[in-house]
């Protein structure tokens, strides 16, 4: 502990080694001025030095106790060292054998015991000695050292350091021991014969001996409790003094009237407080009458520190058991009573105790019943509001608020501000004092009085409010910081109830009501159901008139008034009372109120260094807690947490700032969402630490992130910032894709780009905002928060619907390209290849978000087209065609989650018009597929999962994935944590969890089947790295409307998106048939690589045979998929089924049959070939032709062979 | 609880500490803790002058006592203002035991008479005996109360 560098605290003591240490206190040549550097350094290398020291030392004295001849050299090295552990040792054990002689006393008084003070511990093998002295020694301030050391070796538990005291840390003594180093001797061995000893000193009834009596059980008190044997002996003991002098016989202090009192009573006293005290510390029994009885006896006792002690127990009982409490307790709290008493007992944590019981016990449940009970201890309670000291009136004011555990309940709190706006205290006419004084029975002897003078004064009936104000506002011109601390607390936690209040709508939120008026009805009520006899309703009545006439506060006006006394506090030196003042204003605060004042109060206030980045964040967090009280107030405190951010961004904690962000986003209600991000979002106004890089930002406030290390900071808090900006943003401006408030009509509007952002800034401000900054952020900050930028608005991009989503895909374009602002409108279009050299240093990380934005645009794209062919051709969807469509929206999902947490049932990737689309197929193929699989692990789709779940790290194809991109992805996805939430993996591992897999709902069976095992990395992989295949799409778009769409709804909505400037979003080559125009870029990609769908069978047939058996199942379901290359999906697919003799067809120009027993063809039309039979094809249509027929015979020529 | 109550020299060393319910490996932290607090605020301050810190719910009121600087931690019901009144009952024990404001040099010559008084007044984490002669009575093992 206090030693570093070599010196110890036993060197500070022994720095002059003179003898009598009255020659060294006087003599200046003491040294402490060299003392050694401060504890904090070099602590831990010291202490194992001593240790060492230590150890050594008691090796050699236990050596020289077993071998005297060599104690007379050790004092004379005494001389020149300090005193160690085993030469103080050895003294105790010298001198204890000639402990009868005066200067062996003085000795170990005077010397040997002060110094052995210095250790943490004491060894077990001094206990022989100690009890020898203990025994024979008469002089008692030896034995009070005695006891003090016996009561250490108790409390010992045996670890080193963990025992209370502190001093020189101290070996093990009983590890020691067992390598026989002190004489073998060990706590276990001692420990009974110490408690022997003081147990029977402890139950010494000898008069004379009751001194020693009282430290014996204090030491026992301090053996650990887990014990139960001396427990039980202690319990014992202290009952058993209890029996004998429990009994509150009054001190009969009237008849003999000296001070001194009778000896018996006081040793009575004496006794009575030396087991209350030991009670206290022992375990509460809570069931037993008969400790309860003994601490109930303890409040009549006339020793201050026992009655103490007594209200201590009660009142932890009292939580248990109220209702036996107060029965208990019944007549004490009677006016004369010993509770009453203690109200003018001279010793403030009574009263303490006494507040919290009363409070207990007065808001007990179990005593609903008892009103009268209640409002005895209520009355109490109140009186003590008038306590002179402010430890005590603090505590009333904190039960009367509701505040009386940790645990925070809003109705009683509620209740708590209820009480303390309208109650009213009405002192006893006649005090306690006066009616005792009449039965000479009074304990005059006590301690002053002081309430009784004030309870002359303020006799009339007071407002609590009024009373607990007054307070309050003088304590605040106090100098003392305990108590400006403690009364700021008080205010805070009167807010705090405040808020409750205003929140359960308690208070009817006139707090400009004459308090008065509550009083005098109060006063009304009461008098009827008023059980105090002493309490005359006259008196009352007359001071009724007289608060009318002269009291105009209202709660209101005291309120305000103390709040301008709080404020003034702000100026205290002290930070942490500033701190709490600060706290108090911020719970004080209404929703309604200006909060001007607050704000610059606060804003001064960080301007000051000192603060400490703990308290800073203690606030934030206070914020945190005030919003959860008052939802209302979220955009008050988010605009003070935007003063912090902006004031001292390199103290206070994003996380905190970020908790609160989102919290009062959340709690903010439709009305504060956007002034909630606009909170968030000034935090990316602020100019970055660099000077000069961001001279186009103008910033109200100055922000002080001078040095490194706030710069550092205020980045981690604007990249926290952006990252909450993207995550919330949609949420925010309630603006999801999935449930857009734009009808996507409207969107046809928007032929350029600037029409568009005019149109979506008055369609969604909240959003536009965010949109705004982000995108200026991704421009122009430090490279880490572009990053973090980009990626917001990706998340933003895929969440919201049109027209954010193409704004952002357009500047995301931009971005790529490198281009500045003004080439938003020119729509180049992107080739994929030249995101490197763009300059903003995010090609790479922009390049793969711009391709799923494209494919779903594609997608989108090729959707509208088929369905303005089918429109056309007036042609139902056949189930083949909406199969793709849902496969084409499944790997969309899959990709987009890669991006960001989307909502997989209600996201369509595909735009709103594919929603009937997929519904219609989802509900066709529910009903089909639940005949279908009968495998149980393939119905739960867990043989999906154990497929996934045992496949690879992405890095498995390395020619064809760029490790550098996996990497980014990786770190990136990382970064947000969305990689675990979203791995396609985890997604079914916690549907199935969630019950999906086994009640198999439709759509997670379609989930299955059309995903058939496809891993999901080379899926991913491919899409990202065909890039030839986008540049093909890129020149597909034109852009071309349909005029020819006819009035269906949906080919409204499909001519509306078509009339968009959407780059790649239309392939309107209209050379592409009807039919053909669906799939055209996969046939066409087919072309130089692997199509995704030739892909998606493939990992089946690759599979280990352990599951080839489930997935054969599978392959054979899907056969047709994994069959036919890509060219088949060029045509529309017809119905087959899965026999396995058929093979595909289509056919290559039209044929008229020429018989019965031949087919109609139409060119391009799919079949089945059943068989040839010379030179004729046997086919079979999907459908019925324009004849009725499905099946007949057609010549070879016509038909190709898929 | 009284969690802690602690001695330290003008330059931080630690003369006196006691700990309650403290685990061993966090008391390191409030040494260093308290020490540096003392460093930083108590320049300057008078005697017995009392200051004031809290670290959530745990107070911390200290002062300065001559060459000796007084510390003391708790929580629950020793909030700020009990805590002073333990700090009160503390100070006027050492200036009794001392005579006066100790010097470090007089604080050491009492050690053993000042950890007998801190043993009667805070006892397993609670406040005990607050009156000065009582105190007194106590250490030389006497009863509280005199015939």
């Amino acid at each position: 502990m206090a030693d570093s560098s070599g010196t110890t605290l036993m060197d500070l003591i022994t720095a002059d080694p003179g003898k009598a240490p009255l020659a060294s206190s006087s003599a200046p040549s003491a040294q402490p001025t060299a003392l050694g550097k401060p504890v904090v350094h070099g602590e831990k290398k010291s202490k194992k030095a001593t240790l060492m020291q230590i150890q050594n030392d008691t090796i050699s004295a236990a050596k020289a106790a077993l071998n005297p001849v060599r104690a007379n050299i050790m004092p004379q090295r005494q001389k020149k060292k300090p005193v160690s552990y085993s030469q103080l040792a050895r003294s105790i054990h010298e001198l204890a054998a000639a402990s009868d002689q005066k200067k062996s006393q003085r000795q170990l008084v005077n010397h040997v015991f002060p110094k052995l003070a210095v250790y943490n511990s004491v060894d077990p093998s001094l206990a022989p000695s100690l009890l020898m002295l203990n025994q024979q020694c008469e002089e008692r301030s030896v034995l009070r050292y005695v006891y003090y050391y016996l009561a250490r070796i108790l409390s010992d538990s045996g670890t080193q350091g963990s025992n209370p005291g502190g001093g020189i840390p101290t070996p093990n003594w009983d590890a020691l021991a067992d390598i026989d180093a002190v004489g073998g001797v060990t706590r276990a061995d001692v420990v009974p014969r110490v408690v022997q000893q003081l147990t029977s000193e402890a139950s010494n009834a000898d008069i004379e001996f009751h001194a020693r009596r009282l430290q014996a059980l204090k030491a026992l008190t301090y053996s650990p409790s887990s014990s139960s044997e001396i427990l039980s002996k202690l319990y014992e003991i202290v009952f058993d003094i209890l029996d004998k002098v429990g009994d509150a016989k009054k001190r009969k202090k009237g008849v003999f009237g000296a001070k001194g009192g009778d000896k018996e009573f006081i040793i009575r006293s004496n006794l009575q407080y030396a087991s209350m005290s030991a009670l206290r510390r022992l375990p509460l029994d809570p069931g037993n009458p008969a400790f309860l009885h003994r601490a109930v006896q303890g409040v009549s006792f006339s020793d201050p520190v026992a009655v103490r002690h007594s209200l201590e127990i009660l009142c932890e009982l009292a939580a248990k058991d109220p209702y036996a409490m107060a029965m208990a307790l019944g007549k004490l709290v009677a006016p004369g009573g010993a509770l009453q008493d203690v109200l003018h007992l001279h010793d403030v944590l009574a009263r303490v105790s006494l507040a919290r019981l009363c409070h207990t016990i007065s808001r007990a449940r179990a005593l609903d019943e008892r009103p009268d009970i209640k409002s005895q201890f209520n009355a109490v309670l109140y009186q003590l509001l008038l306590d002179p000291s402010e430890r005590v009136c603090y505590e009333a004011i904190l039960c009367i608020l509701g505040k009386h555990d940790n645990t925070e309940r809003t109705e009683e709190r509620a209740a708590g501000w209820y009480r303390l706006t309208r109650e009213i205290l009405k002192l006893p006419e006649a005090p306690s004092v006066t009616s005792k004084e009449s039965t000479g029975e009074s304990k005059d002897a006590l301690p002053p009085k002081p309430t009784k003078e004030k309870s002359q004064k303020t006799r009339r009936p007071q407002p609590l409010i009024k009373l607990v104000m007054r307070r309050l506002e003088s304590s605040f011109r106090s100098f003392s910081r305990p108590v400006l601390h403690a009364a700021a607390r008080v205010v805070q936690e009167m807010g705090k109830s405040r808020a409750a209040a205003f929140a359960l709508g308690l208070q009817d939120v006139d707090e400009s009501v004459n308090i008065n008026v509550y009083s005098e009805t109060a006063d009304s009520v009461d008098s009827d159901m008023n059980e105090n006899p002493f309490s005359s309703a006259g008196v009352r009545r007359t001071t009724s008139v007289a608060n009318r006439e002269a009291n105009k506060d209202t709660i209101a006006s005291l309120l305000a008034s103390l709040m301008e006394v709080v404020r003034t506090t702000v100026a205290c030196e002290c930070v942490y009372v500033r701190a709490m003042v600060i706290k108090a204003l911020i719970w004080m605060q209404s929703p309604h109120e200006s909060f001007e004042e607050l704000g610059s109060i606060i804003a001064s206030e960080l301007s000051d260094p000192s603060w400490p980045a703990t308290l800073l964040n203690d606030i934030l967090l206070t914020l945190h807690a005030r919003f959860k009280a008052t939802p209302d107030m979220a955009v008050t405190l988010l605009e003070i947490a935007r003063i912090f951010a902006t004031k001292v961004p390199g103290k206070i904690d994003a996380d905190v700032l970020q908790l609160l962000w989102k919290t009062c986003l959340v709690g903010a209600g439709p009305d504060g969402k956007h002034t909630a991000l606009e909170a968030v979002t000034v935090v990316l106004d602020l100019p970055p630490p660099q000077p000069g890089s961001m001279s186009g930002l103008t910033s109200v406030d100055t922000v002080s992130a001078s040095d490194p290390k706030s710069a550092l900071a205020l980045q981690r808090l604007v990249q926290a910032a952006i990252w909450f900006l993207g995550e919330n943003a949609n949420y925010a401006a309630s603006e999801y894709a999935w449930e857009s408030v734009t009808p996507p009509g409207t969107a046809l509007m928007m032929l350029d780009a600037d029409k568009m952002v005019a149109a979506a800034s008055s369609r969604n401000p909240t959003l536009a905002g965010a949109l705004t900054r982000l995108q200026r952020c991704a421009f122009s900050g430090s490279w880490e928060i572009r990053i973090v930028a980009a990626q917001a608005l990706t998340t933003l991009a895929i969440r919201s619907g049109e027209p954010f989503r193409l704004q952002i895909y357009e500047f995301l374009h931009t971005l790529a390209q490198g281009g500045v602002q003004s080439q938003i409108s020119e729509m180049h279009l992107s080739n994929g290849e030249d995101q490197g050299a763009s300059g903003t240093g995010l090609g790479v990380l922009l390049s793969p978000m711009l391709k799923v934005l494209d494919e779903m645009y594609m997608a989108q794209d090729d959707l509208i087209k088929e369905i303005r062919n089918h429109d056309n051709a007036n042609k139902e969807w056949t189930d083949e065609e909406l199969k793709k469509l849902y496969e084409t929206h499944e790997r969309l999902l899959d990709l987009v989650s890669l991006f960001c947490y989307v909502p997989r049932m209600k996201y369509l990737p595909l735009g709103p018009i594919s929603a009937k689309l997929i519904d219609i197929y989802r509900t066709r193929h529910n009903i089909s597929a639940s005949t279908g699989l009968s495998d149980p692990a393939v119905a739960t789709g867990i043989s999906e999962l154990i497929y996934e779940a045992t496949k690879p790290a992405p890095v498995e194809e390395p020619d064809t994935l760029d490790d550098d991109l996996v990497n980014v992805w990786a770190a990136n996805l990382g970064d947000d944590g969305l990689w675990g939430k979203n791995a396609p993996a985890m997604n079914r591992v916690n549907e199935f969890l969630a019950g999906a897999g086994t009640d198999a709902p439709d759509v997670e069976e379609e989930n299955i089947t059309s995903r058939p095992s496809v891993s999901y990395d080379d899926m991913w992989a491919k899409t990202l790295l065909e890039t030839s295949e986008l540049d093909e799409d890129d020149g597909r778009s034109s852009g071309s409307s349909s005029p020819d769409s006819i009035g269906s709804v949906e080919t409204s909505i499909s001519s509306h998106f078509g009339g968009m400037n959407y780059p790649s979003l239309f392939s309107s080559k209209p050379s592409y048939g009807t039919e053909r125009s669906g799939g055209q870029r996969f046939s066409s990609s087919s072309v130089s690589t692997p199509s995704i769908y030739e892909d998606l069978g493939s990992p089946i047939r690759e599979e280990p045979p352990s599951y080839s058996s489930v997935m054969k199942r599978y392959d054979s379901f899907e056969n047709p998929l994994a069959g036919p290359g890509g060219q088949s999906f060029g045509s529309q697919v017809e119905e087959r089924t899965s026999s396995g003799n058929t093979q595909l067809g289509s056919a290559l120009y039209d044929f008229t049959a020429g018989g019965d027993d031949e087919l109609n063809l139409t060119a391009g039309e799919e079949v089945e070939i059943e068989y040839e039979v010379d030179g004729w094809f046997y086919v079979k249509k999907k459908r019925p032709g324009r004849d009725g027929k499905m099946a007949g015979l057609v010549p070879v020529l016509y038909v190709g062979q898929s | 609880m009284i969690l802690a109550v602690l001695f330290a020299n003008s330059v931080g060393n630690i003369l006196v500490e006691r700990f309650n319910g403290v685990p061993a490996e966090e008391r390191l932290h409030w040494r260093s803790f308290l020490v540096k607090l003392g460093a930083d605020n108590l320049k300057g301050v008078k005697n017995e002058e009392l200051l004031v810190a809290c670290h959530k719910s745990v107070y911390i009121v200290y002062t300065v006592l001559g060459d000796v600087s007084i510390f003391v931690v708790g929580k629950d019901e020793y909030d700020e203002l009990a805590l002073s009144e333990v700090i009160f009952v503390i100070t006027s024990a050492v200036k009794d035991v001392c005579g006066k404001p100790p010097t470090e040099r007089l604080f050491l010559d009492k050690y053993g008479r000042i950890c007998l008084c801190l043993d009667e007044i805070v006892w397993t984490g609670l406040l005990e005996n607050t009156e000065k002669d009582r105190i007194k009575r106590l250490i030389r093992l006497k009863p509280p109360t005199e015939f």
